[in-house]
């Protein structure tokens, strides 16, 4: 059975000095074994301005277990999946200790994203990439941030990709939709009466 | 020396009987008197006990003139009885005196200096935990006194009295501050300054307040070489048992004592000691928090230890294999229920 008076008391713990740590865990819904952690991509790495999310599932042995971390976020990493999102890191998995909290293992996961281990790899193409040819790393990595973890640009793919497809240029659809804020139909009004 | 004692065991005293402490003192130092003067009613005429009186009205040169009172007889009987009671020797022959005394305590019995001081304590620690302002070691002779003086109704001596508290309390608050950093064995230090405390109280010994007080004024105790009525530091016939903190450590347990006093007082002790588990925030109780199963000092209740013996086996801190005999660090302090705790942590590995 999860400890949930520990889990409500580490809630409180991470609300309470969210602006020093800037990670944010919170509940998906009632159910407190199913939450959603938020870390900020580190300064200085092609993560940086980007806003990650984690989903996190707690086992029934939590604190005893490890909780179970990835990312919802697409990240381009050698040690997260760039399908899936999960990740590979000893304390979430055999080195867990009850000791740690959701907040630290966020730490954790968040300082992973500025240390790579590309010998020890969660997703074998981006280790290659992140070893043989590391600007295109960079590249892709800082690409993945700007299109899928800052804040104006989540979906925005998707409903470009829509807009195209019901015949619109890409560039005009782009425009309509940042010009609107990013509402689909919006930006369908302002492409059909523009 | 006996005053040293005093200062070093004090500090560590939680603040919440700092109050409780102050009217303790009062109430001790009204004792010593009350008993300096009943012990002159019993052994002498009423003339001379007026005398004497008369000088314990005397605002703040009480100690010195009891001492000085102390080198006639009756009060020199009544040192000589405390102190050899402390001692083993034979306190028969000053029966008629300490009757008052005896009678008032049930558990006191001539068994030697250590396991008086233990049970003393142990009743005295009921007595001050309970909220009771009178001082523990003669709980119902004490009471007894200050209806006796009550009675009286000559309480305009009281206010040196306090007010002479007061500046004692002051001093152990200096003390105490200078101290705190060094007590991270809160419950040894607490046990020590209760056994101090009671032991001092025990005494109601009118050479140990007139070192104490004397020495906390910085007035230079008016002692002259031949007196031997009060022990000095370096005195030979200087009964082992008087207040010394080398000494308070070794005072063999007695149950009474642990049952009761560190029992309650640990419950508000807790200067060094997490109040929660880490693991499951749940408060630790006092077993919780005396329990360390690991050499880093990482503390868990014994819940979590045991779940986590379950699994590796590892502490969660340094990750360090739990050793099979979970350190004990208050082992020493807390007598009784060593076996108990031991027998727990024990039984986890079965």
């Amino acid at each position: 059975m999860i400890d949930f008076a520990r889990v409500q008391k580490e809630l409180q713990e991470c609300s309470r000095d969210i602006e020093a740590s800037g990670i944010k865990v919170a509940t998906k819904s009632d159910n407190l074994a199913r939450l959603t952690g938020t870390i900020s991509g580190p300064i200085g790495t092609p993560y940086e301005g980007g806003t990650f999310q984690i989903d996190i599932n707690l086992p029934d042995g939590y604190p005893f277990e490890p909780p179970k971390m990835q990312f919802a976020t697409k990240v381009w990493h050698p040690n997260i999946s760039s399908q899936s999102g999960a990740i590979c890191l000893d304390i979430l998995k055999d080195q867990w200790s009850p000791a740690l909290t959701l907040k630290t293992a966020l730490l954790s996961v968040q300082a992973l994203l500025s240390a790579p281990e590309p010998d020890d790899p969660q997703d074998a193409v981006v280790a290659q990439q992140y070893l043989r040819d590391y600007q295109t790393f960079v590249g892709t990595a800082r690409y993945w941030t700007e299109t899928f973890a800052k804040a104006s640009s989540l979906g925005v793919e998707e409903k470009v990709q829509k807009l195209v497809e019901m015949g619109f240029p890409e560039a005009l659809a782009r425009s309509a939709l940042e010009s609107v804020g990013g509402d689909e139909n919006l930006a369908l009004e302002k492409l059909l009466s523009g | 020396m006996v005053s040293d004692s005093i200062n070093a065991s004090i500090p560590s005293v939680p603040k919440d009987f700092g109050k409780k402490k102050r009217a303790n003192r009062s109430a001790k130092l009204k004792q010593c008197k009350l008993d300096a003067r009943r012990e002159q009613w019993l052994s002498q005429g009423a003339v001379k006990s007026k005398g004497c009186r008369e000088e314990l009205m005397g605002p703040r040169g009480l100690p010195q003139q009891i001492h000085e009172e102390g080198r006639k007889d009756p009060l020199e009987n009544l040192q000589m009885r405390r102190l050899g009671r402390r001692v083993g020797e034979d306190e028969n022959e000053n029966g008629s005196i300490h009757h008052d005394f005896d009678s008032d305590s049930p558990s006191n019995s001539p068994t030697g200096s250590s396991v008086l001081g233990g049970n003393d304590s142990g009743t005295n620690f009921t007595a001050s935990i309970s909220g009771s302002s009178t001082s523990g070691s003669s709980v119902g002779c004490c009471s007894g006194c200050i209806t006796e003086e009550d009675e009286e109704g000559d309480d305009n001596c009281l206010d040196d009295w306090e007010a002479m508290a007061d500046a004692l309390a002051a001093n152990d608050d200096d003390n105490k501050l200078e101290n705190h950093n060094d007590d991270n064995n809160p419950c040894l230090e607490l046990q020590s300054s209760l056994e101090h405390e009671s032991i001092v109280q025990l005494d109601g010994n009118l050479g140990s307040y007139h070192e104490n007080l004397t020495e906390d004024r910085s007035v230079p105790p008016r002692v002259t070489p031949g007196n031997s009525r009060a022990w000095r530091p370096d005195d030979a016939l200087r009964p082992q048992s008087l207040p010394n903190l080398s000494k308070q450590h070794s005072f063999p347990n007695t149950d009474r004592h642990y049952g009761q006093g560190v029992l309650a007082w640990g419950c508000v002790s807790g200067v060094n000691v997490p109040s929660a588990c880490p693991i499951c925030t749940e408060d630790l109780d006092f077993t919780d928090a005396s329990f360390r199963p690991c050499s880093c000092g990482f503390q868990v209740c014994l819940f979590c230890h045991k779940k986590m013996l379950e699994l590796d086996g590892r502490c969660p801190n340094c990750r360090e294999l739990y050793k099979n005999d979970p350190v004990e660090v208050e082992a020493s302090v807390l007598g009784g229920s060593l076996t108990l705790k031991l027998a727990r942590s024990c039984s986890m590995r079965s």
